[in-house]
């Protein structure tokens, strides 16, 4: 404030940019303290009191709701569902996203079209894109369909009603039968839910390498290409090393939106079968609206928040070390 | 002169709620100056109310014709006007948040389930008193319908109709099959279902892990959810004697879910003779009629458990916001919808049943063929499970989609049914 004074008396036009200025990002502003910053706000202190949404009482209960998730069994499936889903799908999605980015950026034909095809995913409404793929992982839906033309054994139940851990089937073939719940994998319905994602944000992943690609001065490649460097050299020597800071803006981008995952499981599979895949994000849905407790909802919403942010420091740091060097 | 006068104020403060209320009623105040007293403007204010009720319709057919029984009601009460806001998706959700806002309707559907957490929390008119100057008495509907909305010796509902479970099958393949009598204990449905499968190498029986199908066998065998003395009862060799009976079914491959089938839900397999036998209700005479109007079906008493016979009675009542702004008005609607006249006049479309046993009589004449779910209205027990039963529904669903795929065994799931019973519905 008092620099704006100093700025105004000195320089009176200054003063009227200042006030154009919050005046242009009041709208905004407003729609960001009142939609999303207040509701932020509104769900910590919600965290802290008991309330079953329908009556307006809502006593203060300390920590009870984050103690209560300690001792959750729904708390800790979610936990491990959603870890199972960022574990899967981000590494996926990055290196896939990489792979069509390398690959659009060559001057080959129709370059402009395959750039557009991978992208068309991203920028579909996700649930239409949930409900097409209800219909392609159907019993009688395209995927088995093309399994059982090939030959292939199909699942039973099929793709999104199977509640059976992926590692537990590997394991049941050498008679292994009760391992640990982490040891069980993820279910084959959220290894179905967790395809769909990587092929939904594989083309946001590319775009985002894309520009990254471009940023590699090409006088870098011609020096390594007259030191004879193969091509394989270049993207492990060259392209990869220099691609970092956008590869870790990748990643922070698909831990954060494979951590929020709710509208492809409201469409798809409701959390079911058996609870595996209730993600955190739908279990705040569940404990809120289907159990009239919205106290610990807020307390997952904001043990969700934490984790976010604690990867989002976590990238902050290492992208401060690359842009040191 | 006066009255005329209020003819022209009240429509106006209906049509501009909210903001315009507060200056509309100054208008009313000036209009009659101080020789008005408060009863009075109040009873003039009353002379043209609107109730505004809102629902789930199962289908836009569903909504269009309430509509016509509304307009029956405003025909018969010039009063009062009802504002219709029907909700066609996630309706339980919609339904808290609005009461949560105060933005609830006046009038709206309360389903079994939800009932005892809406009632217990207080959010719901209790009916008794209008009940009795109107001269309506519980024992007019079904006992195994108001129940449902009966909590703590006080009524918050009244049901608007209902549907039992009954068995649907397909009668040419039973004729295939050489079955001449539809099963009626569990020893024949298995080896109906056998001799079924024997003729054709399917599955007959579609059978959903669903909570809301398992609980009949589980009342058939004698097992409760929630004990006489009020305790979770769940854990019981009952339970284990139904869960094997209904999972055994599937295990044996003499049932499929509807996703092993490709369909969305059991109707849905029926309809596309994906499955030869389904345990549905009533809804499914307007589903069939839509989907399959072709469908040769013919339906059929439930089999009787080791206990006797069981049914669930699925209903929705009619309740009344505990902060309706016009109560007496909002309990003429509810009274005449849910009264012999308007009740007649709703299941005669064909949609559900009269929860009104004297009803029932003109009802099976207009539609004999489904005399077997009207029968179960003898022995249906109310879908509903208390505070909290909409959560357990939630766990017990899960539970059995893990029995269903194998993950789990009959006696743990006994066990995880009780600990999510104990830890879910707060008997209070």
């Amino acid at each position: 404030m008092a620099s704006l004074v100093a700025t105004s008396r000195r320089n009176p036009i200054a003063a009227e940019d200042y006030l154009a200025g919050w005046v242009f990002v009041l709208p905004a502003l407003v729609i960001f303290v009142g939609f999303i910053f207040g509701p932020i706000l509104y769900a910590f202190w919600l965290s802290f009191h008991s309330w079953n949404v329908v009556t307006p009482e809502k006593p203060f209960v300390a920590l009870d709701n984050y103690r209560n998730l300690v001792d959750s069994d729904d708390f800790r499936i979610a936990l491990r569902n959603t870890i199972w889903y960022s574990a899967g799908v981000v590494p996926a999605q990055t290196a896939t996203g990489l792979i069509l980015a390398v690959l659009a950026n060559r001057k080959i034909r129709g370059r402009t079209f395959f750039r557009t095809a991978f992208y068309f995913p991203s920028i579909s409404s996700s649930v239409v894109i949930s409900i097409i793929f209800l219909w392609l992982y159907a019993n009688n839906g395209l995927i088995n369909f093309v399994l059982g033309t090939l030959g292939l054994p199909t699942p039973r139940p099929p793709w999104l009603s199977n509640p059976r851990g992926v590692f537990q089937i590997a394991f049941d073939a050498f008679g292994i039968h009760d391992v640990s719940p982490w040891l069980v994998g993820p279910s084959v319905a959220l290894v179905s839910i967790m395809l769909m994602n990587v092929w939904t944000t594989t083309g946001t992943m590319m775009v985002i390498f894309l520009a990254g690609l471009q940023d590699i001065p090409g006088d870098v490649y011609e020096a390594a290409a007259v030191d004879g460097a193969t091509q394989w050299r270049m993207f492990r020597d060259i392209t990869l090393p220099l691609l970092r800071p956008v590869t870790l803006f990748v990643v922070t981008l698909g831990l954060i939106g494979t951590l929020q995952v709710f509208d492809q499981i409201f469409v798809m599979s409701e959390g079911g079968p058996a609870k595996t895949t209730t993600t955190l994000a739908w279990l705040v849905y569940v404990e809120g609206f289907r159990k009239f407790s919205m106290g610990s909802a807020s307390a997952i919403a904001v043990v969700l928040f934490i984790i976010t942010l604690g990867l989002f420091l976590v990238h902050r740091r290492f992208l401060g070390l690359t842009g040191d060097q | 002169m006066e009255v005329e006068d209020t003819g022209r104020t009240i429509p106006r403060r209906s049509l501009l709620r909210g903001a315009a209320r507060g200056a509309s009623a100054i208008i009313t105040a000036s209009a009659f100056g101080p020789t008005m007293s408060h009863l009075e403007r109040r009873a003039a204010a009353q002379e043209a109310t609107q109730v505004r009720l809102t629902g789930a319709p199962s289908s836009p057919e569903e909504s269009r014709l309430l509509e016509q029984v509304l307009q029956d009601f405003e025909a018969k009460f010039l009063d009062i006007t009802v504002l219709w806001e029907p909700v066609t998706q996630q309706y339980a959700e919609k339904l808290q948040t609005d009461l949560a806002a105060g933005t609830a309707a006046d009038v709206f559907y309360v389903d079994s389930l939800l009932s005892p957490d809406l009632a217990a929390r207080g959010v719901l008119l209790p009916l008794d008193e209008p009940m009795a100057g109107a001269g309506v008495r519980a024992e007019d509907f079904y006992a195994g319908l108001i129940e449902a909305f009966q909590w703590q010796d006080k009524t918050y509902g009244l049901p608007k109709d209902w549907s039992s479970l009954a068995m649907v099958y397909d009668p040419q393949a039973f004729d295939g099959a050489g079955i001449v009598a539809p099963p009626t204990t569990w020893d024949e449905l298995r080896s109906v279902a056998q001799a079924l499968f024997d003729a054709t190498g399917q599955a007959p029986i579609i059978l959903p892990p669903d909570f809301a199908r398992f609980i009949v066998f589980l009342y058939q065998a004698g097992g409760a959810v929630i004990g006489n003395d009020g305790s979770v009862a769940i854990d019981s060799p009952e339970t284990r004697q139904a869960l094997d009976f209904y999972y055994g079914l599937y295990k044996d491959g003499l049932a499929a879910t509807p996703a092993d089938v490709g369909a969305q839900w059991p109707g849905d397999a029926f309809a596309k003779d994906l499955g030869v036998i389904v345990f549905e209700g009533n809804w499914m005479f307007p589903f069939l009629a839509a989907s399959a109007p072709d469908k040769r079906f013919l339906i059929a008493e439930l089999p009787a458990g080791p206990a006797g016979k069981v049914t669930m009675g699925f209903t929705v009542s009619y309740s009344i916001n505990a902060k309706a702004t016009v109560p007496e008005s909002a309990w003429e609607l509810v009274n005449y919808l849910t009264g012999p006249e308007g009740m007649a006049r709703w299941t005669d479309l064909g949609l559900a049943m009269p929860s009104r046993p004297a009803l029932a009589e003109a009802w099976i004449a207009t539609y004999p063929e489904r005399e077997p779910y009207l029968a179960g209205g003898a022995y249906a027990r109310p879908w509903q499970l208390g505070p909290g039963g909409q959560a357990f529904f939630q766990d017990a669903n899960a539970i059995l989609e893990a029995v269903f795929a194998g993950q789990t065994e009959s006696q743990d799931a006994v066990t995880q049914f009780a600990e999510k019973a104990v830890a879910d519905i707060k008997i209070t």
